[in-house]
């Protein structure tokens, strides 16, 4: 009985792993692929078809890549504008989702009906009014000035995502809160927060994303060599007529990086949260 | 409009609570602070989203030129009933519509599988997280171009599995050059990109069910579909809408992977709103017609989930009384 | 800050008056009654911005900011160059949004096919009225590649840059056709194609059936795709000879010496690597290719020959970029003076030393010391043309694209697509012809 039953669970592992390293394969390879190809030398056309392990690996690509046109700054710069629109968005939409999920006012269903009308806005659409708008406020050719609209636009998505979160939150912690004498913003910062730590995680994993890869935007606003943001920098790797692969490659390898970095750190939150369950029930 | 939520006592404790008092200033205390929450955030959007939104909105209703100063005469609703009898728009919305149609269900049925798989303590976790999330990072230019090998017509990977190892069809198929193939490649780019992103929002629900529930029913003998179905599957609608919402926004907002596998073409085949409204704005530089296509879409979009988000909120009220 | 505005305006007072004293010197051109600022420094000064779509990696950028900036600042002291590179796939989309901003350079190098856009939206400053000595550069370049730069009786732009498309062949993928040289004619090229078929060969190859892949068949083949003054389409892009051009492609399609590409997909194999591995026989391409095949397939040798020609000669595409001067720009003076040095001899030597052809037609015997391969490119230019200089063209493009496709996949006959493709030419160029 107890050895069909440790059977029966090393059989449940095999099966899990089998799948899980079936997916991992499938949804890893284009990775893999644009990694071997950031090891060839000279690659202005793709190889067809395309070999995984490179012939003569080297690590050129990157050193150049790195090496040309201030690139490192280009890094640095974006993170600063990821991380500011990471904080900002998430603080801003966990409070507007909050305010939806756990209080009733009049204008809220119109409200936040116009949050989501901007989910569904292509935002290729905005680009010529938010333009002049960033003109008139002397937002344009700023870095600074790209972390209003990169929030702007993030932060529909996160507040849509945290309100349903919100609400699951169940109504006697609380109840027993308010009979605590506890205010609002204490009940918003020590009882959601602290419990939504998954899906605040999550929030900031893709807002972090969004503007770390934001290219339309950043490359429309800034003219100065010196305020660009790295996915423009990998862009200009790109030619008319032949473009270095090997070198675009490398780059987005380097820019996939921090992204990896910073959903690494914030997955935990998603493992800590198994233990955190508990206290729902 | 459609998408007004329904106010629900029992998960709205705010208003629950005030609503129990004989004073009406703790209610209306209570809307303050909701305000007071939602200001900072709601200005920033209103003023960096909305006021372009309404622009774009009147610019839809002009013949557009876009040289400052210039004059853009208005023309009313012309751009739109030019966009009604505009084939080539209907069989762009068509073809989103099939997008979403083959994308959304997959991408929740996989990234919820993902999901489940992961959500234990088993070794290796956090690499395999990070191997289903690559392809959420891994830029669209890389991952287009990808695609358009696999897909390619004659050293295709996927035309070589299909012709030559499984023997299922006698020659290699045109995928990118002709409309409902190229729609299945665009299709298995849009899944293959997307499932990452669904399993961390599931992951993210599936951390919040509580462990005791699924112990217990473990205890009374429940396999593992049937904890999953009635333990796992009734603490995670409220992400599960959100996800099916978000993703029917983005399937017919698709726009990097058509453009950079097909173009659109051949013959306009493979039109996709955003692709068609990106050539009439930025290609012909008609942004009164470009805008005009986008609100179009943007209507259809806010009908299909504003609908989706009454039923789902009806039905979780009917399963709450 | 008003001194900074009040010694501008003076410094533009200066070049005015040094204008005209200079007018004599420089240009012994007889039409010009006034010619540049040609003394160094003398009254130019600030800075001049300058977009360009050089890759970051190319070595046109690298002469670009280490060389001909360099030089041009060390003769005009109070000037400053900023060149900013904007990703190529980018530029007109970043160009539109700068336009409705009133945010545009002082500079651009634009793509020529979208100089006349630019002109009708009123942003660009017509350099033939600028530029007194117009003329001397203008007279120097190639005329395929100066026509899109005029736009309803002036010049918005000089030509910075050209190319053209001539035939590249692999010789080996011919011999398997017991062939010893490239098609010469629209008759070679209907000759040689059983046998090539035959030996698993394609005669030709294409990608596309835009203006930039069907234009040189259909001008070699006598035709045109409207009048002279760019105001009608029917009866020219659908008389007889233009229908013969587009036939020969639709003929060859029909019996499979021609590959699917050519409708557009990207399924198939690139012209690129199928000429360099011998899938097909001919493509059409730009001198570009060169060091990309050197570098892909070292063991492939390219050759070159002209358009193979019909009833109509041999005649080619012209490509390449135009620099145009925009109507925001504070700085104007010192901006032509930049514009003229990018046409100067010695500026255009050493972009063509880094592969990027001379428009100066003095320039072509030059260009082909510094790279042999040009030359089959500079005889080519010499009668090839420009696609219609017209604002509409992105949608004429589109509209040609998609006929022409059409009669490729027999849907209709190539005359009832040409008729169809002209009669929704017709009515866009009447909208900008008033």
């Amino acid at each position: 009985m107890i050895a069909g039953s440790r059977r029966r669970r090393v059989t449940v592992a095999a099966v899990r792993y089998a799948l899980l390293i079936g997916c991992a394969l499938v949804l890893a390879l284009p990775f893999a692929f644009m990694v071997s190809t950031s090891l060839k030398p000279h690659t202005l056309l793709l190889e067809y078809p395309p070999r995984l392990i490179p012939s003569d690996p080297t690590l050129d690509n990157y050193a150049q890549a790195w090496g040309a046109n201030s690139f490192g700054r280009y890094f640095l710069n974006s993170s600063m504008v990821a991380v500011a629109t990471t904080v900002g968005t998430v603080l801003l939409a966990s409070m507007m989702a909050y305010g939806f999920a756990r209080f009733r006012f009049p204008g809220r269903g119109v409200l936040f009906a116009a949050v989501v009308v901007g989910l569904t806005i292509p935002t290729m659409l905005l680009i010529i009014p938010q333009f002049l708008l960033a003109k008139n406020l002397g937002l344009l050719n700023s870095l600074p000035g790209l972390v209003p609209f990169y929030v702007g636009t993030q932060i529909a998505f996160s507040t849509f995502l945290l309100r349903a979160f919100f609400e699951q939150i169940p109504a006697e912690l609380d109840e027993a809160m308010l009979i605590d004498g506890a205010g609002p913003w204490r009940r918003y910062w020590d009882l959601a927060v602290p419990l939504s730590k998954p899906a605040l995680a999550t929030c900031a994993i893709f807002t972090f994303l969004g503007s770390w890869d934001e290219f339309v935007w950043a490359l429309t606003v800034i003219n100065d060599v010196s305020q660009r943001t790295l996915p423009i920098g990998i862009a200009l790797f790109r030619g008319q007529h032949g473009t270095s692969w090997g070198l675009v490659f490398a780059a987005s390898v380097i820019a996939v990086v921090p992204v990896v970095i910073v959903y690494v750190v914030f997955q935990r939150q998603l493992v800590a949260g198994l233990t955190n369950g508990a206290l729902k029930s | 409009m459609t998408t007004t939520t329904p106010a629900i006592g029992s998960i709205v404790p705010g208003a629950a609570g005030a609503g129990r008092s004989t004073s009406g200033s703790p209610r209306r205390r209570a809307a303050w602070a909701g305000l007071a929450f939602i200001v900072p955030g709601f200005a920033l959007y209103a003023l960096v989203i909305a006021y372009p939104a309404v622009q774009a909105l009147l610019i839809s209703l002009r013949d557009y030129k876009i040289t400052p100063g210039a004059i853009s005469p208005w023309i009313g609703l012309d751009n739109y009933v030019r966009a009604l009898h505009d084939p080539v728009l209907l069989r762009s919305f068509v073809n989103a519509a099939v997008y979403m149609v083959a994308t959304v269900p997959t991408q929740i049925v996989i990234g919820l599988g993902l999901a489940v798989l992961l959500n234990t303590a088993l070794p290796g976790r956090t690499l395999f997280r990070v191997l289903f999330y690559l392809p959420v990072v891994t830029s669209w230019v890389v991952v287009s171009l990808l695609f358009q090998y696999l897909f390619a017509t004659d050293n295709g990977i996927v035309n070589y599995l299909l012709v030559d190892v499984l023997g299922v069809l006698n020659q290699p198929v045109d995928w990118l050059g002709q409309r409902w193939t190229a729609m299945v490649a665009i299709s298995a780019l849009g899944i293959w990109k997307g499932v990452g992103w669904s399993m961390l929002i599931f992951l993210a629900a599936l951390t919040g069910v509580p462990r005791e529930l699924e112990e217990a029913a473990a205890l009374d003998g429940a396999g593992a579909w049937r904890r999953f179905r009635h333990v796992s599957l009734p603490h995670i609608r409220g992400a599960m809408t959100t996800v099916v919402i978000l993703l029917v926004i983005g399937g017919f907002n698709v726009f990097t992977s058509v453009l950079l596998m097909t173009d659109g073409g051949p013959l306009d085949q493979t039109q996709v709103p955003l692709t068609y409204m990106y050539r009439q704005a930025f290609g012909y530089l008609d942004f009164g017609y470009g805008s005009a296509i986008s609100f179009l879409l943007t209507g259809l979009v806010l009908v299909i989930s504003g609908l989706q988000y009454w039923w789902a909120r009806r039905a979780t009220r009917d399963g709450a009384a | 800050m008003f001194l900074t505005r009040r010694t501008t305006l003076s410094a533009l007072g200066a070049c005015a008056v040094a204008a005209l004293a200079l007018s004599a010197c420089s240009s012994g051109n007889a039409g010009s009654t006034q010619s540049a600022l040609s003394t160094p420094g003398a009254s130019i000064s600030g800075t001049v911005t300058f977009w360009h779509a050089y890759s970051a990696d190319s070595n046109e950028a690298k002469t670009l900011d280490t060389v001909l900036i360099p030089k041009f600042e060390s003769e005009h002291p109070g000037v400053t160059v900023n060149a900013v590179a904007v990703p190529y796939d980018d530029l007109h989309q970043k160009l539109v949004t700068a336009v409705a901003g009133d945010t545009l350079p002082d500079l651009v190098r634009s793509d020529i096919m979208w100089v006349p856009e630019l002109a009708d939206l009123g942003v660009l400053v017509p350099l033939d009225q600028q530029m007194p000595d117009f003329t001397s550069y203008s007279n120097q370049v190639y005329p395929g590649a100066l026509a899109t730069n005029a736009w309803k009786g002036h010049y918005y732009g000089l030509p910075l840059d050209t190319n053209t498309r001539v035939m590249l062949y692999n010789s080996d993928a011919l011999a398997k056709a017991g062939l010893t040289k490239p098609p010469a004619t629209f008759a070679d090229l209907r000759a040689d194609a059983p046998a090539l078929t035959a030996a698993g060969v394609s005669t030709f190859a294409d990608n596309s059936t835009s203006g930039w892949n069907v234009l040189p068949w259909i001008w070699s083949a006598g035709g045109s795709v409207t009048d002279d003054k760019v105001t009608k389409a029917t009866g020219y892009l659908n008389s007889p000879a233009s229908v013969a051009g587009v036939q020969l492609l639709v003929d060859l399609y029909k019996e499979k010496a021609i590959p699917d590409t050519i409708l557009g997909g990207t399924g198939g194999t690139a012209t690129s690597d199928g000429l360099a591995t011998g899938a097909y026989a001919t493509i059409l391409d730009g001198p570009w290719m060169y060091p990309i095949f050197a570098s892909q397939y070292p063991n492939f040798q390219v050759k070159a020959a002209p358009v193979p020609a019909g009833d109509g000669g041999s005649i080619s595409v012209v490509g390449g970029e135009s620099v145009v001067l925009t109507q925001s720009s504070k700085n104007k003076d010192a901006a032509t003076e930049f514009l003229r040095f990018l046409l100067s001899q010695d500026a255009q030597t050493e972009m063509a030393k880094v592969g990027q052809m001379s428009v100066l037609t003095s320039l072509g015997d030059q260009l082909t010391k510094i790279n042999p391969y040009y030359s089959t490119f500079v005889d080519q230019l010499a009668t090839a043309r420009p696609r219609t200089p017209t604002p509409a063209w992105p949608k004429i493009d589109d509209i040609l694209k998609a006929q022409i496709q059409k009669a490729l996949q027999g849907d209709l006959t190539v005359q009832a697509a040409l008729d169809e493709a002209a009669a929704q030419i017709d009515p866009l160029l009447a909208k900008y012809a008033g």
